[in-house]
């Protein structure tokens, strides 16, 4: 096979992924810019007169601005708060010899094994009982739970491939444990504590069944709100489709912001 | 009072003896090499020096006081590392101005004392860039001046040169000699390169499995090695050993015997500051010996020739030539010498050596 035409079916390749990947994405916001007859329309309209209308109706909405604020507090204090506990239990991880650090280790990536589905009762029935139900707490704590093994994971990791040598050249400088991590550990750190945040974020932003089962009216995230329209006999797909697209947003911006890293990270070890 | 000393100095990881009761002594000002194959646990000594490996046994003074188990930073050492070390987000300035940051220096004195480093490196115009920006010979001016800055004690360099090529590598060496002098504080380094420890030291630290084998000058060593270890490890090319027998024991002469030696004779006298030889060193008729000769003390010379060897191969080095050349048993000996002699393979080689340039060693390997 000639470069040229490799590289035409490397091209097609390209496109068929893409297409597959972002048409539901497309569908999405164009579903959100149509009226109700025109999303029920079959076959369905490509071409339309796109109106904001349904934009209007959540903004309106207040249940939606609320949610999405919650959502925002939430995610938000989760998410620094795992890179807060996760980074120093990362660097004791990758640099400290300690009893158990073996079984801490394997305990953090297990507590990824597990189906949340699982414990979503016995998380609901203890949250009942501390009267911790419908706060933005339970919601911190157990996402928490969820990301701070991933912040650990891939921050061990990365700081593992810190060499040891500039350790111990700090030290032999007067450099404490402390200013060892902030100083070097920390900012030679940021490819990979930036991609378990980015992690930590996403994952948060998405949750919906802990936020479903846990919260009531005060604290429903995004999630909870755009699937609460699905109810009785009516379907809005418009309003469902442009809250899908508002929750959408957030992360999407977030993540083109720091895709550089993200790339970074995610193939980080691969050529040690 | 020794400025750093090392006593019964012993490092255990489990079972596994590193170093095996090291002790010397050395004195303010000295320039220390640690020198020996890999694995010998010179580079554990030095970091155990640092203060970065505990001691498993024995006592370590610097400057009157004892350091054994005393906090790295505490010891005022400061440390060259093999990979330069330096932190790779941080601009040269920062580099170097870390440890005075450590110790809450003043803002205007860190500057002072970076400057000053900078200067005496040249590296003054490279202070706002960052370490991958500057190439190696750079990074290591950058590692010593981060060193400098401290004033420190005592300096420890971990094989600093040898990730540098030929060219840089000589013009560093010749830099740290020239930082030693002006300085002139005590410095420990540690390399494998025998050229480096021998240009550099006041005094050489031959190192073996975890024990000193020898402790001296550079010239001590090269003409007075104390067995065949340290007599093979120091000088370049590497010495030639040749197995031997004593024919005749005089009171300050050795005749040996081996079927390469002319008339299978050989007469070896007393060499200048080296150990002593014939009877009074105690090598009587019959004892097996080894020979020492080494490749720069080979020469070409039909018209008094102590060896036959027959020419194996020559390279060519420009203003000297090396030739391997085998005896009647035995492997190929190396002469150094000097212009171009015109030597095929299979030639016949007539060579002299001076009786006072053999270097001999009982059946142990310990010099007569």
């Amino acid at each position: 096979m000639t470069g040229r035409s490799a590289r035409l079916l490397h091209a097609l390749g390209l496109l068929v992924t893409l297409s597959f990947t972002l048409f539901p994405f497309y569908w999405m916001v164009s579903s959100s810019l149509k009226e109700q007859a025109a999303l029920l329309a079959s076959p369905p309209v490509w071409l339309f007169r796109p109106t904001l209308a349904n934009y209007a109706e959540i903004f309106a909405d207040q249940k939606v601005s609320g949610a999405i604020l919650n959502s925002l507090i939430v995610v938000c204090t989760t998410t620094f708060l795992a890179v807060c506990l996760g980074t120093p239990a990362a660097y004791a991880l990758a640099r400290f010899e300690f009893r158990g650090k073996r079984d801490l280790w394997f305990w953090f990536i297990s507590n990824r094994m597990i189906s949340p589905i699982v414990l979503a009762l016995p998380v609901y029935l203890l949250a009942l009982q501390v009267n911790l139900l419908d706060t933005h707490l339970v919601l911190i704590l157990i996402y928490l739970t969820f990301n701070l093994p991933i912040v650990i994971w891939i921050c061990t990791d990365q700081f593992r491939s810190i060499p040891r040598d500039l350790e111990q050249a700090a030290r032999l400088e007067g450099a404490d444990q402390f200013t060892i991590f902030r100083r070097i550990y920390l900012p030679l750190g940021v490819p990979g504590i930036a991609v378990s945040a980015i992690f930590s974020f996403i994952f948060s932003w998405n949750e919906l069944l802990y936020a479903l089962v846990l919260t009531r009216r005060q604290v429903q995230t995004a999630p909870v709100v755009a699937t609460s329209f699905m109810s009785g006999y009516e379907l809005p797909w418009g309003k469902i489709m442009a809250t899908g697209t508002v929750i959408v947003l957030p992360v999407t911006l977030f993540a083109l912001a720091v895709s550089r890293h993200m790339v970074r990270g995610l193939t980080m070890g691969a050529t040690k | 009072m020794a400025f750093l000393s090392l006593d019964g100095i012993v490092k255990r990881y489990g079972d596994h003896t590193v170093v095996d009761g090291v002790g010397f002594r050395a004195e303010k000002g000295e320039f220390i090499v640690f020198v020996g194959p890999s694995g010998c646990g010179k580079s554990t000594l030095l970091r155990m020096i640092a203060g970065l490996e505990e001691i498993t046994a024995g006592t370590l003074a610097i400057d009157g006081r004892e350091v054994t188990h005393v906090e790295p930073a505490a010891r005022q050492v400061a440390m060259v590392f093999q990979s330069y070390a330096l932190y790779p987000h941080m601009s040269v300035f920062e580099n170097m101005a870390f440890g005075l940051q450590m110790a809450k220096m003043p803002a205007d004195e860190i500057r002072r004392r970076v400057e000053e480093a900078a200067a005496i490196l040249q590296i003054g115009p490279l202070l706002q860039r960052k370490p991958r920006q500057l190439s190696g010979g750079q990074r290591q001016r950058v590692a010593i001046g981060r060193a400098i800055v401290r004033h420190p004690k005592l300096f420890l360099f971990d094989e600093p040169l040898s990730n540098l090529d030929a060219e840089l590598r000589t013009q560093m060496r010749i830099e740290i000699a020239r930082l030693h002098q002006k300085l002139g504080v005590t410095m420990v380094y540690v390399t494998h390169d025998q050229i480096e420890a021998m240009t550099l030291a006041d005094r050489i630290v031959v190192l073996r499995a975890g024990r000193i084998e020898q402790v001296g000058t550079p010239s001590e060593l090269y003409d007075a090695p104390v067995n065949t270890f340290v007599a093979g490890f120091i000088g370049s090319p590497r010495m030639n050993f040749l197995p031997a027998t004593v024919a005749e024991a005089a009171e300050d002469r050795l005749t040996l015997t081996h079927p390469s030696f002319v008339d299978g004779r050989l007469v070896a006298a007393p060499r200048r500051g080296g150990a002593r030889v014939g009877a009074r060193g105690g090598a009587r008729v019959g004892d097996r010996v080894t020979v020492g000769l080494r490749p720069e003390h080979l020469a070409l010379d039909g018209a008094a020739p102590s060896l036959r060897l027959r020419a194996e191969m020559t390279e060519n080095l420009g203003g000297s030539t090396q030739i391997y050349a085998r005896p009647a048993d035995g492997e190929a000996l190396s002469i150094l010498t000097p212009g171009r002699p015109a030597v095929a393979a299979g030639d016949e080689l007539p060579v002299r050596v001076a009786p006072e340039q053999i270097y001999l060693f009982d059946g142990a390997g310990l010099a007569i």
